[in-house]
C-alpha cells in the first residue's frame, strides 16, 4: 500500500502545472462552495439581526390571540408582573414592556393610519434601535412626555418636521371610544423599511396606556435571550413558562416564520449548488486522470506486466485523485480564506435593498468549522468517487493493449 | 530436462476492420529450464505475439500454453497478474522502468508485491546491484542513467524476484553494439550462474549467435528450430 501511495504521489507531480491547475480549478470550486455558505449564513444572520435587534426583539409575549385581531382589550394577563418576572429571569438579557394599537396620525396637512406603539425608553433603549436610527431630534425622554417619533417616510407624507404639533386619535379599550391628544414630533427615524418608516409610530408607554384606557395593561413584551441560540430553543421551558394564563410566548421563529422558512430552505440550495458545483468539478478530475492514464498507458502496461493487479492499477489511479483532492483541498481553503477575509473586511452593502427585512449593516461572511471540514472530506470522498471511472478503465486495460497504445 | 514452456496448437488472429491475420498458427515448442534461446524473424512474423502469449500478456485464440506445468490459457486477469508476478521476469526494448522511483525502488517492485520483507529485499536489491555493475546508483532515477545502465535495471528487476523464465523483447535494440555486447554478456552470466531461462524475441544478429538455440519464425509459423552447442 505505502508503495502505491508513494508512487501516486510522486506521479502527481510528474506534470506539476497540470496538477496544479487541475488542483486550482477543484480547488476554486470548493472555496465557491465555502464562500457561497458563508455568505448565505451572513445574509440570513444579517436578516435576523436586523429583524430581531431593531425592533422584533427574539422573542415576545402577547395575550392569545392578540397578534390575529390586534384587540386592544387583548392585554397580557398579569402584563405587569410577568414584565418584573421577565427582568429577573437569568436566561433573558433584557425585556421591553409595550403597548401595540392602529392609531390615526394627524398632521394640518395630511392624516395616515399607523402601527401606533406605547414604548418605555428606559427598557427599549437596550432592546431595539430606535434611538440609534434617529436621523433627527431627540428619543423619549421620560415616560409621559408627550412626544412621538415618527419615520421620515410618515413625516414626508404629514409634512411635518421636528417640534411640530400632531394630533393622534386611537380608539379605547372595551368601549371604542375615540382617544385624541396632542403630541410634538421629538424625533425623526429610518428603519430602512418602507412599511416601518412609514407606518410606525411611538409614543412613551403611560401616554399610550392612559389613551388606550388599559390601566397599566400590556400587549406586548419584547425580550432578548443572554445566548441568541436559545431563541431557538424550541423546547426551552421559559416559553411554557411565559404563555401561562393565556398567554402566548413566540420566538422570532415563529414571529418572523419567513426568515427561518428561508433559512430552512438556504441548506437545500446550497445543497443543489453543490452538486452542480462539484457536478462540473467531476469533469476536471476526470479530464485530468484519463490525460495522465493515456501519458502512462505504455508504463501501465508495463506495471501489468510484471506483477501489478488490475485492483491495484485501479486503486493507484484512486489514490492519484485522493492526492489531487488534498492538494486542491489545500489551495481552495487558501483561496477560501483570502476571498473570504476581504468580503469579512469590506462587506456586501445592501443597505439600499429591502427584502424580508432592511439590511441595515452590510452582510459579512460567516465561516464556520464545518466548511473547512465537512466540505473539503466530501471534496476528498466526491474525487475518489470520481476516480473511480479512471481506474475501472486502468483495471480492465489487457498489458498487451496497454504497451500497444502506449508506444 | 524439465520443460518450462509448453505451447501446444497456438494460434492467434487479429482482426482489423473486415481485415483478419493469422499472427500465429498452430505453433507448437517446448522451452526446457535453463536454456538461453530466442526467436526470429522478420516483422510481422509472429515473434513478439508469441512472446505475449507466453507470458500471458495476451490471450491465444486457439490452443494452450503452460508455464511451469500450469494452464495460463484458463487463468484469470488477477491469477494471471499473480503468475507473472512470482515466474516470469520481463525486458522489454526501452522506457521499461517506472520513471518516478528509484533504481532501488524499481529493484524492489516486484518484491513489494510479493510482499517480500524489507530487510530481504534490501539485500537482494545490494546483491544484483553489484552483480549488474550498478553498485552505488540506488537512489537515482530512470531519467540520470543511460540506456544501458537502464537496461541493466530492467536485468536486474527482472532477476531479483528469482522467475522461472525471462522474457526479453528486442532488449539490444536502443542500445548501441559495445552496450549491447556488455548486457548480453552479462545476460550470459546470469544463465550460466543462476540457471535462469532466458528466452528472446529480436532482430539482433549478435544475440542470434549467441542463444544456445534459435526458432525462426514466418508468417506465423515456426521456420526452423536449431539447438547449438
Amino acid at each position: 500500500m505505502t508503495l502505491f501511495f508513494k508512487l501516486a504521489w510522486r506521479n502527481l507531480f510528474r506534470n506539476k502545472r497540470r496538477t496544479l491547475l487541475a488542483g486550482l480549478m477543484i480547488g476554486l470550486g470548493l472555496a465557491a462552495m465555502i464562500t457561497t455558505d458563508a455568505i448565505t449564513i451572513g445574509t440570513i444572520d444579517n436578516m435576523i439581526a436586523s429583524a430581531t435587534r431593531s425592533f422584533l426583539g427574539e422573542g415576545q409575549v402577547h395575550r392569545d390571540g392578540f397578534r390575529k385581531t390586534l384587540e386592544v382589550e387583548l392585554t397580557i394577563a398579569d402584563g405587569p408582573a410577568l414584565f418584573e418576572k421577565m427582568k429577573n429571569d437569568p436566561l433573558i438579557r433584557q425585556a421591553s414592556p409595550r403597548t401595540a394599537s392602529f392609531g390615526m396620525v394627524t398632521s394640518p396637512a395630511n392624516v395616515q393610519s399607523v402601527m401606533l406603539y406605547g414604548i418605555d425608553p428606559t427598557y427599549e433603549r437596550d432592546l431595539s434601535q430606535i434611538d440609534d436610527l434617529l436621523v433627527s431630534g431627540d428619543y423619549l425622554a421620560a415616560a409621559d412626555e408627550p412626544k412621538i417619533l415618527i419615520g421620515d417616510k410618515l413625516a414626508d407624507l404629514l409634512e411635518v418636521g421636528l417640534g411640530d404639533k400632531v394630533v393622534v386619535t386611537v380608539a379605547q379599550a372595551h368601549t371604542g371610544e375615540l382617544s385624541q391628544e396632542l403630541f410634538r414630533v421629538g424625533g425623526i427615524f429610518r428603519f430602512g423599511s418602507r412599511q416601518m418608516d412609514g407606518g410606525m409610530a411611538f409614543i412613551p408607554l403611560k401616554r399610550a396606556q392612559e389613551m388606550l384606557k388599559l390601566e397599566g395593561g400590556l400587549h406586548e413584551i419584547a425580550f432578548l435571550f443572554h445566548d441568541k441560540l436559545k431563541s431557538e430553543d424550541t423546547a426551552l421551558p421559559l416559553w411554557t413558562e411565559l404563555s401561562a394564563g393565556g398567554n402566548e410566548a413566540l420566538s422570532w421563529t415563529g414571529l418572523v416564520s419567513e426568515l427561518a422558512m428561508m433559512r430552512s430552505m438556504t441548506d437545500f440550495s446550497l445543497f443543489l449548488v453543490g452538486i452542480i458545483l462539484f457536478g462540473l468539478v467531476s469533469f476536471g478530475i476526470v479530464n485530468t486522470l484519463f490525460m495522465s492514464l493515456y501519458e502512462r498507458m505504455f508504463e501501465f502496461g508495463v506495471m501489468r506486466a510484471i506483477g501489478t493487479r488490475p485492483r491495484q492499477a485501479a486503486q493507484l489511479m484512486v489514490m492519484e485523485a485522493g492526492g489531487l483532492a488534498l492538494i486542491a483541498i489545500v489551495m481552495g481553503s487558501v483561496v477560501a480564506l483570502i476571498v473570504n477575509g476581504l468580503l469579512l473586511h469590506y462587506g456586501i452593502d445592501y443597505s439600499d435593498a429591502e427584502f424580508i427585512v432592511a439590511l441595515r449593516e452590510p452582510i459579512r461572511p460567516v465561516l464556520t468549522l464545518t466548511q473547512f471540514t465537512l466540505y473539503p472530506f466530501l471534496l476528498f470522498v466526491f474525487t475518489c468517487l470520481v476516480g473511480l471511472y479512471p481506474a475501472i478503465y486502468a483495471a480492465r486495460l489487457t498489458p498487451a493493449k496497454a504497451m500497444k497504445r502506449g508506444l | 530436462m524439465e520443460n518450462v514452456i509448453r505451447i501446444d496448437k497456438v494460434s492467434k488472429i487479429y482482426r482489423t476492420g473486415e481485415v483478419t491475420v493469422d499472427a500465429l498458427k498452430e505453433v507448437s515448442l517446448t522451452i526446457a529450464k535453463g536454456e538461453f534461446s530466442a526467436l526470429a524473424g522478420p516483422s510481422g512474423s509472429g515473434k513478439s505475439t508469441l512472446l505475449n502469449i507466453v507470458s500471458g500478456l495476451d490471450k491465444p485464440d486457439g490452443g494452450t500454453v503452460e508455464l511451469g506445468g500450469r494452464a495460463m490459457t484458463a487463468m484469470s486477469a488477477s491469477d494471471l497478474s499473480d503468475f507473472r508476478r512470482d515466474h516470469i521476469g520481463f525486458i522489454f526494448q526501452s522506457y521499461n522502468l517506472i520513471p518516478v522511483l528509484t533504481v532501488e525502488e524499481n529493484i524492489e517492485y516486484v518484491m513489494l508485491l510479493q510482499g517480500v520483507p524489507k530487510n530481504e529485499r534490501r539485500e537482494r536489491v545490494a546483491k544484483i546491484l553489484a552483480e549488474v555493475g550498478l553498485d552505488g546508483m540506488q537512489k537515482r532515477l530512470p531519467i540520470h542513467l543511460s540506456g544501458g545502465q537502464q537496461q541493466r535495471v530492467a536485468v536486474a528487476r527482472a532477476m531479483v524476484a528469482k522467475p522461472a523464465i525471462i522474457l526479453a523483447d528486442e532488449p539490444t535494440a536502443n542500445l548501441d553494439s559495445k552496450t549491447g555486447h556488455d548486457l548480453l554478456d552479462m545476460m550470459e552470466e546470469m544463465n550460466a550462474k543462476h540457471g535462469v531461462t532466458f528466452l528472446f524475441s529480436t532482430h539482433d544478429q549478435m544475440i542470434m549467435e549467441h542463444a544456445r538455440r534459435l526458432i525462426t519464425l514466418r508468417d506465423g509459423r515456426i521456420f526452423s528450430d536449431e539447438v547449438r552447442g
